[in-house]
Parts: structure tokens; C-alpha cells; sequence
């Protein structure tokens, strides 16, 4: 009776394939339940490995991220002894946005007007109900102006700092530094031929080491422009070069200019003379053509005589002298008292090619090798190049050159005949002296200093000597082209004249006669008196020690003007 | 049991220890590299700052102000070829006291006259000079001997007389005697040093008085 029931003794089916199904279920939540402890143990893992990589590695959370190196917005600009010449500083900027302001317009119209007198109220108001997001009210504020600013509270005015050029020196050497424009780019100077690496952030860490001297600059500025004012001078333009290296140790050109504010400079004023301005050279250029015969061996000595009448006919034109001969004269004399028809018929010997010659290898008849890119293009006879053009050329007439060329010129003369191109970077391990080329012979180069000694004791640049430094040198004035009463002064000198180390020119646009010169106005006048200054001011700076007992050999010329004197 | 439960509580607690201690180390040069990030900030700020402050002095002392204020205020020049010197020997000239030596010159001469001419000084007393500097009484000799032979030749060879007689040897002598006499001539107080006795007698007439200087220059010369 009990019999067991199929039911009961076998298993249902369907218990069965539980029993089977609860399994594989299992199976499978054990399998998911390692794959998630797997993805949590790993990103814990993750993390983990993370923080500890942090700290071992990682930044702090206290790090100030920025400032670990100075590096200024735009590179400085230094002098040879690393006085700032350039440099940029945070100025600070006042702004306006209209749209901000909560106080009354009319009202801070009124203050503004009252710090920054130059607009009017009503502009102010204008301003301020403009639909303009932004103006800027004023650049390169000062601390006052903005102090009293930020006191008026309003959330409309809005004060900034940004980078600004600032040049500490004023107007020293404005024109070989140069200026930028308002967006901080070179417009001209050294600021705009480097500006790429003054720009550059890779570059402009390191400043750019002048050749210039402020001292010496500040020395030849000043002098000059005492010059310029006495004798009421449109311009002037001065250049102290070192001969051996073709370093400029001091260049200007004036009118002054303030590059801090070079906007509201003239246009003469932002005009660099210099490099950029080119001038009939006249008697400073009667050397060359010394040098030139000497070098073909047209003259052989000083003593060597020429017939100088008192006016020379040639090739239809009339040739005259300030200090007539009228007899037969050396070429001693020639160049002591600047005759224009001994220096011709030197001139006219040379001949039209060789002189051509001499002039391309000086670096005459192109324009001035110089970083800047303010140079001026040389006027010659070009093609015109006859016998008289020659001639004229022989005397510094119808060849106009900067004045940059002429103390390269006089460089290559004196430092024993190698032409260098003029830097106006500081020589040193990055910058080099370059290879010169020979352009005169070291004997030529000699003998000139002799004869040029003696134009500053003996002829007519008298008033160029200071005592004790041996300075030679050479005037001379050149009527305008446009306007045959206007004169242009230059003297170019080298000192000390026994061991030649330092050039310097000087000249002055239209200088205009005074008492103090008995109505004379030639360069033994009024820009002689320049050379003699600036060169007792910077010869001691220089090392040259002053030596009353030093001469250059004058046994070579003085024999040959003995007559002269007895006159 | 208890073992090898301990072993792993140990093992556990060692594990946290050393990596408790490596975290430890890394904080601490986390922090000190903090530190020094700091220090190497303040050092570029305060190096901006002194760039900001060259500046500024820098533009207010330009070359031009200086110039402007030399101008106007100090107008100094360049110096002179003849202000330089030429070494260390001319500046050590230039250092020498001279005034001290002329003033002790006279003193030399006193003690020349001492022998030969003490005639002179036995005319002496009647004027009663009153000087009890020996330097005074040396000058008053001098002024008398001068005085009293009024030629002037006369006076140079009693100083020559004075200079010869004074040192013993003969050719030293002349060479010694005659520096400090030529000195004595060329200084330019001795004049002056006379001068200034000259209110201790006002009624003397002292007019032949600068000639025995002139002739010891002479003499001094000559010799």
C-alpha cells in the first residue's frame, strides 16, 4: 500500500533540471562576482599606484606654478659697460568700459577730466555713454595718476599693468637704439633690426650688448649740441669709432629725440644724419685722394711740387681756392691750407678707374655696412665719371656719402690701411673683429698721420687740437647743392696721432656765423672747437694719456711748408 | 597556530611600517622641495624688484641730469694734459711736505756761523734781539753779518766762506754744504721766514736783506 509512487521516487523533471540550472547559476555569479572584485581590486590598484606615484613623484599641492626665471616681455638693450640702454617694465594702464560703471556718468566725467586734462568732460561723457565695451584712457600711467583713479571706487575704470619700453637714458643715442611702436615692435634703431631676436622668447633672455659708451656718447652729445645751438645749426651728426676693431664707441645725430616718446618727435628729429643722411664730403675727403696717389705712387713725397695758380680752368669749369696760392706749392702745403686745384690735378693723376677702386674697396659706393637698416644710398657721378668728375671727386665734390662712411673711411686710413666694416656690436667671443681687406699700403697709412698732424698744428684745424692728446685731422666745408650759401661743417680727426686708436667726426648742418668767429663760418670754425672738446673729455676715459711730448714723425712734412711759414 | 598567525600580523605590520616610512621620507622632500620652490620664487621677485629699482635710479641719474646739474651747479672739466702725472714718483713729489724743510733751513745756515764769524756775533748784543729760539738767534746772525758788510759780495763770501768752513772734508763738504743752501734759495719761504722777524726790530732797514738768499742761490750754483 505504501507503495512508493513514481512521483515520489523519481525525481521530478523539473527539480532535476534545478538542481542542474542552480549550478551552472552559481557558476556564473561566481564567475561575474570575481570579474567585478577584479575591476574594483584593479581600479583600487589604479588609484593606489596613482597617489603613490604622486607622492613620490607627482607636485605638491602647495607648488606655485609661474615665476622661476626672469625673463623680460622684450630683451634688454645694453651698453659696452652693461648700462640698461632699453628695457621693459610693467607700466600700468587706466581703461574704461562703459558698459561697467554704476556711478554717476556725469560726475566721473567731471573727476576724470580733472587727472587726465587731456580730453574735455564732455568727451569723457561721451565716452561713457558710448555702446564701445572699451577704451583705453591712458598708457603708461603714473603711480599717482593711478592711486588717485583707483580712489574714485568705480568698477567701470579699469586699471592694468602691461609691458612697456622704457629707455632710461632719454635721448642718449636715440638714434642707434631706436624706438618701438605701441604693440612693443622695432620701428627703428637696433630695436628694429633685432627685433626678431628681441621678440623671440628662446632669444630674449639675453640682452644685446652695445658697442656705444653712454659716457662717451653722453660726451659727443653734449658737445655737440652746444655747437649746434651757438651756431644755430639745423642738424648735426657725430661718430667715434674704434679703428681696429670698426667698433662705434658713440654715434648721434641731432636734433635730440626722446625715444620714450618718439611719436611727438620731429620728423628731423626721428631722422638719423648718422647712417641715413648722406652729404658732399668736401676737404675731410682731400686724404683719401693723398692716400690714393701715394698708394698708385703718383706722389712719392710731400715735397713733391704741383703748380697751384689762383683759379684752375679745366674741362669748362673754374676750380678755386678760400686760401689762393698762386705758386708753386708741395703737397704739404696742399693739404695744410685745403687747396681744391693742388688736390684736383692729385686727383686728375690718379685717374677715373683707380680711383673707383679705392672708393669700392672703402666701401664707398654702396651703402654703409652697418646692423642698422637706416642707411643711406651714396650719390655719385655714376656713369658721368669723366676727367672733371674725377677732379671734383679728388676734392669731396659731387660724391655724397654718410657721414658713418667718412669715419670708416678715415678708420681704414689710419689702422694701417684695412677696411673693417663699422659694428655696433660690442666685439667679444659671440662677435669677432673681422677679416679686413687691404686697401692701403701700412707705409701709405703711416705717412698720412704726419701729414694730418699738420693741418690740426700748422693749417686750418687749429681750433681741433687738444693739447697733450695729438689729434689730426681734417676739415671740411661743403656748400648745399640746392642752395650754394648753406654750408655743411664736418671735421674728421683721429687721435692720438702718433699711434692712431680712435676716429671721430663731427658735423653740423648749415651752421650760421657768429661774432665770436668774425663772421666766418667754415668747419676750423665752428666745428673744429667740437673735436677739441670731445677729445679732452674722452681720451682720459679711453686710456689715451695725455703727452705734451709726443708727436707723429713731422721730419716727413714739416721740411716742406717751411716756406709757408715765412710768409 | 598562534605562530604562524603572529607571523603574518607581523609581516602585515612590517609591510605598513616600511611603506608608512618611504611615504614618510617622500613627504618630507615633497615639502622640502616646496620650501625651496619658494625661496627660488622670493629670490626671482626680489630680483625683479632690484631690476625695477636700477631702473628707476638709473633713469633719475641718467647721464643727461648729471650733465644738466654739472652745467648749472658743479661746472667741472675735463682735466688738463698737465694735471696728469707720469707715475708714482711724480705724485710722491707732489706729496712731499716742503714747507716744513725751508722752514728748518735757516737752522742749517745758523750752525754754519757758528765759528767763523763770531765778530759778528759779538756786535750783536748791542741790538738785543731778545730771540731765545736758536733758529731766531741763527737768522739774526745772518741779518747782521749782512748788514754790517753792507756790499753785497761781501755777503756771499762770508756764506760761501760760511759753507766751505762748516763740514771738515773739503770735497764732500762743498757738495753737502751746498743742497741745503741751494734748497734754502730755491724754497720760497725763506723770504717769508725772514719777513717774519722783521717786527722783532721794525727801525732795522732790511732792504739788503733778500740779497743774501739771492747769493746763496748763486753760490749754490757755482758750486
Amino acid at each position: 500500500m505504501n507503495a512508493p509512487s513514481a512521483a515520489l521516487v523519481a525525481a521530478r523533471p523539473e527539480r532535476l533540471r534545478l538542481v542542474g540550472q542552480r549550478r551552472q547559476i552559481l557558476a556564473m555569479m561566481h564567475q561575474r562576482l570575481m570579474l567585478g572584485m577584479l575591476v574594483y581590486a584593479g581600479i583600487i590598484a589604479l588609484i593606489v599606484m596613482r597617489i603613490l606615484y604622486l607622492a613620490a613623484f607627482g607636485d605638491h599641492a602647495g607648488r606655485q606654478g609661474g615665476i622661476t626665471s626672469l625673463v623680460p616681455e622684450r630683451g634688454d638693450i645694453l651698453d659696452r659697460d652693461g648700462q640698461p640702454l632699453a628695457r621693459t617694465i610693467d607700466a600700468w594702464t587706466i581703461g574704461l568700459h562703459p558698459g561697467k560703471l554704476i556711478g554717476d556718468k556725469l560726475d566721473i566725467a567731471r573727476a576724470l577730466a580733472k587727472l587726465m586734462p587731456e580730453r574735455d568732460e564732455a568727451t569723457y561723457f561721451a565716452m561713457m555713454r558710448s555702446r564701445t565695451k572699451f577704451f583705453y584712457l591712458r598708457r603708461r600711467a603714473s603711480p599717482a595718476l593711478v592711486e588717485a583713479v583707483n580712489a574714485l571706487g568705480e568698477p567701470g575704470l579699469s586699471l592694468g599693468r602691461e609691458p612697456d619700453r622704457l629707455y632710461p637714458q632719454t635721448s642718449l643715442a636715440a638714434h642707434v637704439i631706436g624706438f618701438t611702436d605701441v604693440d612693443g615692435n622695432g620701428v627703428a634703431g637696433i630695436e628694429r633690426a633685432f627685433d626678431r631676436q628681441l621678440a623671440t622668447p628662446a632669444t630674449r633672455s639675453d640682452p644685446i650688448q652695445l658697442s656705444i659708451s653712454s659716457r662717451i656718447q653722453q660726451a659727443l652729445e653734449h658737445e655737440l649740441l652746444k655747437a649746434m645751438t651757438t651756431y644755430s645749426a639745423i642738424g648735426a651728426a657725430g661718430i667715434i669709432m674704434d679703428i681696429h676693431s670698426g667698433e662705434i664707441l658713440a654715434m648721434t645725430s641731432l636734433p635730440q629725440l626722446n625715444p620714450n616718446a618718439a611719436g611727438q618727435g620731429s620728423p628731423e628729429a626721428r631722422f638719423n644724419r648718422a647712417t641715413l643722411g648722406v652729404y658732399e664730403l668736401g676737404s675731410t675727403y682731400k686724404p683719401f685722394t693723398v692716400a690714393m696717389a701715394m698708394d698708385s705712387g703718383v706722389i712719392k713725397s710731400f715735397g713733391q711740387i704741383y703748380n697751384c695758380p689762383k683759379e684752375l680752368n679745366v674741362y669748362g669749369r673754374t676750380i678755386n681756392d678760400t686760401h689762393p696760392f698762386g705758386r708753386q706749392c708741395t703737397v704739404a702745403e696742399i693739404m695744410k691750407e685745403s687747396s681744391n686745384i693742388g688736390t684736383a690735378q692729385i686727383a686728375a693723376q690718379v685717374g677715373s678707374s683707380r680711383q673707383r677702386t679705392f672708393l669700392e674697396k672703402m666701401g664707398f659706393l654702396s651703402p654703409i655696412a652697418i646692423e642698422l637698416k637706416e642707411k643711406g644710398r651714396t650719390l655719385t657721378p655714376g656713369n658721368n665719371w669723366g676727367p672733371l668728375e674725377t677732379m671734383t671727386v679728388g676734392y669731396g665734390h659731387g660724391i655724397a656719402v654718410t657721414p658713418l662712411h667718412l669715419a670708416s673711411g678715415y678708420a681704414t686710413l689710419f689702422n694701417g690701411g684695412m677696411y673693417r666694416p663699422p659694428t655696433l656690436l660690442k666685439v667679444g667671443k659671440t662677435h669677432p673683429v673681422p677679416k679686413g681687406r687691404r686697401v692701403f699700403s701700412e707705409e701709405t697709412s703711416y705717412k698720412m698721420r704726419a701729414l694730418l698732424r699738420l693741418v690740426v698744428t700748422e693749417g686750418t684745424g687749429k681750433k681741433a687740437d687738444a693739447p697733450g692728446y695729438r689729434v689730426g685731422g681734417k676739415t671740411g666745408s661743403a656748400e648745399k647743392y640746392f642752395n650754394r650759401s648753406l654750408l655743411v661743417t664736418t671735421f674728421a680727426g683721429v687721435f692720438p696721432m702718433d699711434e692712431p686708436r680712435y676716429v671721430i667726426v663731427a658735423m653740423l648742418d648749415e651752421p650760421k656765423a657768429t661774432a665770436a668767429t668774425y663772421g666766418f663760418r667754415t668747419a676750423g670754425w665752428n666745428v673744429a672747437p667740437v673735436i677739441s672738446g670731445t677729445v679732452s673729455r674722452i681720451a682720459p676715459m679711453l686710456g689715451v694719456r695725455p703727452d705734451k711730448r709726443r708727436e707723429p714723425n713731422m721730419a716727413e712734412v714739416l721740411p716742406f711748408v717751411q716756406e709757408a711759414k715765412e710768409q | 597556530m598562534s605562530g604562524s598567525s603572529f607571523r603574518s600580523v607581523f609581516m602585515v605590520a612590517s609591510c605598513a611600517g616600511a611603506a608608512l616610512g618611504c611615504y614618510l621620507v617622500s613627504l618630507r622632500v615633497a615639502s622640502e622641495r616646496a620650501a625651496l620652490e619658494e625661496i627660488e620664487t622670493e629670490i626671482v621677485m626680489a630680483q625683479r624688484d632690484i631690476r625695477l629699482l636700477q631702473t628707476e635710479i638709473g633713469t633719475r641719474g641718467r647721464l643727461a641730469q648729471l650733465e644738466r646739474w654739472n652745467v648749472k651747479v658743479l661746472a667741472l672739466s675735463a682735466p688738463a694734459a698737465d694735471q696728469f702725472l707720469e707715475g708714482g714718483f711724480a705724485l710722491a713729489r707732489l706729496a712731499r711736505p716742503a714747507q716744513p724743510d725751508a722752514l728748518e733751513a735757516p737752522v742749517v745756515l745758523a750752525a754754519a756761523p757758528a765759528d767763523a764769524p763770531k765778530p759778528t756775533v759779538r756786535g750783536l748784543p748791542g741790538k738785543g734781539s731778545g730771540a731765545d729760539d736758536r733758529g731766531v738767534a741763527a737768522r739774526d746772525l745772518l741779518r747782521v753779518a749782512s748788514f754790517k758788510t753792507e756790499p753785497r759780495p761781501s755777503s756771499s763770501m762770508t756764506i760761501n766762506l760760511t759753507n766751505q768752513s762748516g763740514p771738515p772734508k773739503p770735497g764732500m763738504a762743498t757738495r753737502s754744504s751746498a743742497a741745503p743752501s741751494k734748497k734754502l734759495a730755491s724754497a720760497d719761504p725763506t723770504p717769508k721766514s725772514v719777513r717774519s722777524a722783521r717786527p722783532a726790530r721794525p727801525a732795522d732797514p732790511l732792504a739788503p736783506l733778500p740779497a743774501p738768499a739771492k747769493a746763496a742761490k748763486e753760490s749754490g750754483k757755482t758750486q
